[in-house]
């Protein structure tokens, strides 16, 4: 019989992908992105016994995965002012390791200059999530969620083309 | 570029990640947990270690000093507000610590705006400014008293204990406010960060 643990282990190797991009969406930095990776692991543990409340795995390890992100993004911010206050960020470190094709590099730089907002919401777009589920996810209604994912389309769109 | 040639992109994102195995997953969740509960031991042990240390030291003293009554009421006015601060630091602490995640972008963030406003800008959130200087002048005064051998009255008439309380209260006051200052700085910089996120969620222009 499994136990509680190995279950929640299957499912998150199942559905570890989401968690791999939601930090890649927020963080540039590799070392950033593994501590949030680590983390929302930490914060799906503790919710997991919750997991009963949500009607799909999917939408909960979105919700999960990106309150977990924005509330480190001003914990990053600080630590990283403080060590590199005269340097700018080394471009070169914001898609590390990863031989990545141009147009999802250039898609990634795009959505970086997005709001955190903005980019959660597109980042379910890009996921091929319904209106519902996006407005499940981040609690916004529908109607909402259709004017937002426009809007930040065309923002995105002008990204690419700068 | 249309719409689904930006998903069309974002689709080979897939191939690009690095899958971890299931052992590597259980690994990284059983180091966050055990970095998770060594913090909180820390701060836990640290803070009972220093006012149970306290709270020992007014025992004793004031066992030894049954016949100064203003020693024993300011040994017990230290020793309530101290038992008080920790309780109500660990709550704060805690529910601060022990986020909800598990919940829509916008309840979160309304959750989370509401705990710390209410920590941050509510009805005791400037009660640190009374407690410090009670809380050092007092231990002060405690240890002081205690080992000059004088009855509380004593001390104070004594001009040395005068001079020492005038020039040391300012210094230990300053590092404490100095502290206590830029934590709350820190918070309430997230607060706005959490509040302008919630504003640009709800106003759709």
């Amino acid at each position: 019989m499994k136990s509680i643990k190995d279950e929640f282990l299957e499912i998150l190797s199942n559905y570890q992908g989401i968690l791999h991009k939601v930090s890649f969406v927020y963080f540039k930095n590799k070392p950033d992105r593994e501590d949030n990776f680590q983390e929302i692991i930490y914060q799906l543990w503790k919710s997991f016994p919750n997991l009963k409340n949500h009607k799909s795995i999917g939408s909960w390890i979105y919700a999960v995965s990106i309150n977990t992100s924005i509330s480190r993004i001003k914990k990053v911010a600080r630590i990283e002012y403080r060590e590199t206050i005269p340097e700018l960020p080394d471009k070169s470190n914001v898609i590390d390791e990863i031989s990545m094709n141009e147009s999802l590099q250039l898609l990634l730089d795009a959505i970086y200059n997005l709001d955190e907002v903005d980019k959660s919401i597109m980042l379910l777009y890009l996921e091929k999530k319904s209106y519902d589920e996006i407005a499940e996810i981040i609690g916004i209604s529908k109607s909402n969620v259709g004017v937002r994912i426009n809007r930040a389309k065309e923002l995105l769109k002008q990204n690419i083309k700068r | 570029m249309e719409n689904n040639e930006l998903q069309k992109i974002w689709k080979t994102f897939d191939t690009e990640i690095n899958q971890k195995t299931i052992d590597e997953l259980n690994l990284l969740l059983t180091s966050k947990t055990k970095q998770t509960i060594n913090k909180f031991l820390v701060i836990l042990s640290i803070s009972i270690l220093i006012s149970v240390g306290l709270l020992i030291f007014l025992a004793i003293t004031s066992l030894n000093r049954q016949n100064d009554l203003i020693y024993l009421i300011n040994n017990a006015t230290l020793g309530i507000v101290t038992i008080i601060s920790l309780l109500s630091g660990l709550m704060s602490w805690y529910k601060i610590q022990n986020n909800k995640y598990n919940q829509p972008l916008k309840n979160w963030l309304e959750l989370r705006i509401n705990l710390l406003s209410k920590w941050l800008t509510g009805k005791f959130s400037k009660l640190y400014l009374f407690l410090i200087p009670l809380l050092y002048v007092l231990t002060v005064l405690s240890i002081h008293v205690y080992f000059e051998n004088k009855s509380f009255i004593d001390v104070l008439n004594t001009e040395e204990s005068i001079i020492g309380l005038i020039v040391g209260a300012p210094v230990g006051l300053f590092v404490s406010y100095f502290g206590a200052r830029k934590i709350r700085k820190y918070q309430l910089n997230n607060l706005e960060f959490l509040k302008d996120l919630h504003g640009r969620l709800c106003n759709v222009r």
